[in-house]
């Protein structure tokens, strides 16, 4: 029995690659020929088809390869002139950025390690270990808040006595970091690129949101919290959990993964849920909602979020206000919208923890 | 003429796309050079000019590597590429209209004409048979012949061409329907017994 036994229409026949080679071009003439004698119905359908592929014939105009890759040079010729004149602040009609917070030590680890030896734990160490890219690793010793901005212009502030591993390029097709400690995560969005934050036995796929995640490798729980749109959470896939793929959360959702039975709960209202609300760090306290707000304030909003400093000609832009919505912005991000908005000669430096702008002031 | 497609071949290109993503120039000129032709043929049933054509179809490839890095990872790649296509020379007329006032136009006009197979008619009652069914085919509304074209010739599914023209899964289904459902009706020369005698001539 063959798919085309079934036939009862035209149109089968007529979507049927090979009955179309055998009517232009004889393909198969005595297979379907035989074929079509079976029965007398069939034969009726198989000619009346017939007729429309006969009439429905294309003309058609083939480029030879020499003109397929004399147009392939022009387009590229057209790609490198378009690649200069367009800033990279263009592009940021196509960032969204997302947030996350991780938190975890490496305490609890071994705890239920000795405790549970059966069951599944991953600590940042495998995680690392797992991934064969030239990772780099920042380790915050202070007792301050550290930023750290990755290839694609994310956002991270790490934690103290946190430590964070990434790729100096973000290759292939998609973006992973490894976390110890906590974090918050402004991630620029990409939808061809997802962006994966690992932490202990928890994978968070971002997917261009604002959420946090907290995840506390030192207690029994890991826990993602939704602020806006849609975040994705599951189990690292080396351990047996009680769903593999995970669950979708909305804003004001969270979801908790409880470690020593591997499985998830979901939170409808995280405002209801006293833990997760306990713990928020002073980022996620600011506004970056501003309404006529002297740029000068704003770059203090900057300051005190992101622990930098910013240098920028006072007397210049002392006059100078502004209504925009940074939320969810990773920092780069936040000061090209800031100096676009200035003016045209109004651009930005960073360098560590300093940034500079450089502007003649607003218009 | 590029027949139906077979999954296979929508992974490959997925794989070619996804490379292309990953900053692969040779994944980019592949796809290219598979798709210039088929491309360039779909848009000159829209618009006449050849060259203005070709414009359009490099452009839309310069726009997929500017900003591949946006572009989503899960997409029927040709129907991408078709609907992409479409929408350049739309715009193209719409800027006409705008600058040199020329008259509005409603939607793109599918303006190919099917012709008919010569080659493999050696009988005169599938001939006519042909011939009317041809005239018939030619004298469909402009949406219905396209989605005939796209079903048929390109090997577009359904959900490609709702892609591609930008309405509804059931609107194409109901195209595709009522184009064959309306040919029939006026195919006034039934298909005679006549006829299996034509395909045994072949």
């Amino acid at each position: 029995m063959q798919p085309r036994d079934l036939y009862t229409k035209v149109e089968d026949f007529l979507s049927d690659e090979s009955f179309q080679r055998w009517v232009r071009f004889k393909e198969n003439h005595t297979h379907w020929e035989e074929w079509t004698l079976e029965s007398p119905e069939r034969a009726k359908l198989v000619a009346e088809a017939r007729v429309w592929v006969l009439s429905m014939k294309i003309e058609e105009t083939e480029l030879s390869a020499q003109e397929i890759q004399r147009s392939l040079q022009d387009t590229w010729e057209a790609i490198q002139t378009q690649q200069v004149q367009k800033p990279i602040w263009k592009m940021s009609w196509f960032r969204v950025a997302a947030a996350v917070l991780l938190v975890g030590t490496a305490a609890m680890t071994y705890f239920l390690v000795q405790k549970n030896p059966a069951q599944a734990v991953i600590t940042y160490k495998d995680l690392v270990e797992k991934d064969t890219e030239g990772l780099i690793e920042q380790t915050n010793n202070s007792n301050k808040p550290q930023l750290i901005t990755l290839a694609d212009a994310s956002s991270v502030l790490l934690q103290p006595k946190s430590k964070l591993s990434y790729p100096k390029e973000f290759s292939g097709n998609e973006r992973k970091v490894y976390l110890s400690g906590e974090a918050f995560f402004e991630i620029s969005k990409n939808p061809s690129k997802p962006f994966y934050v690992y932490a202990n036995e928890v994978v968070t796929k971002v997917y261009g949101t604002s959420f946090r995640v907290i995840a506390y490798p030192s207690l029994p729980n890991v826990e993602v919290l939704v602020r806006t749109g849609k975040v994705k959470v599951m189990p690292n896939e080396e351990i047996e959990a009680d769903t593999k793929e995970g669950i979708m959360l909305l804003p004001n959702q969270a979801a908790r993964f409880v470690r020593n039975n591997l499985s998830f709960e979901k939170i409808l209202d995280i405002t209801q849920d006293k833990p997760l609300i306990a713990s928020t760090n002073t980022i996620e306290q600011l506004s970056f909602e501003f309404r006529d707000i002297p740029v000068e304030q704003i770059f203090t909003t900057i300051e005190q979020a992101y622990l930098v400093k910013i240098e920028y000609p006072k007397e210049k832009l002392k006059d100078c206000y502004m209504t925009t919505s940074l939320s969810d912005e990773p920092l780069p991000e936040k000061l090209k919208i800031i100096c676009e908005s200035l003016g045209s000669d109004t651009r930005y430096e960073m360098n560590g923890n300093q940034v500079t702008i450089i502007s003649s002031g607003c218009n | 003429m590029p027949l139906p497609q077979k999954n296979t071949e929508i992974i490959s290109d997925l794989k070619l796309w996804n490379q292309l993503i990953a900053d692969d120039k040779a994944a980019f000129s592949a796809l290219f050079e598979k798709y210039l032709n088929p491309l360039v043929n779909y848009g000159k049933t829209l618009m006449p000019s050849h060259e203005k054509v070709k414009d359009c179809v490099q452009d839309v490839f310069v726009d997929i590597w500017l900003y591949r890095h946006s572009l989503s990872d899960e997409v029927v790649v040709k129907a991408y590429l078709f609907s992409s296509v479409r929408k350049r020379i739309a715009r193209l007329y719409e800027r006409d209209r705008i600058f040199r006032q020329t008259t509005p136009l409603e939607d793109l006009e599918f303006s190919l004409k099917f012709s008919i197979e010569h080659s493999m008619i050696n009988d005169e009652t599938l001939e006519l048979e042909v011939r009317q069914l041809n005239q018939l085919l030619n004298t469909l509304p402009p949406r219905q012949k396209e989605t005939l074209y796209l079903r048929y010739h390109q090997g577009l599914s359904l959900e490609q061409i709702a892609e591609v023209l930008e309405i509804n899964h059931q609107s194409v289904k109901n195209l595709l329907h009522r184009a064959i459902l309306h040919l029939r009706k006026e195919w006034k020369g039934s298909i005679s017994l006549l006829l299996i005698g034509g395909y045994l001539a072949l």
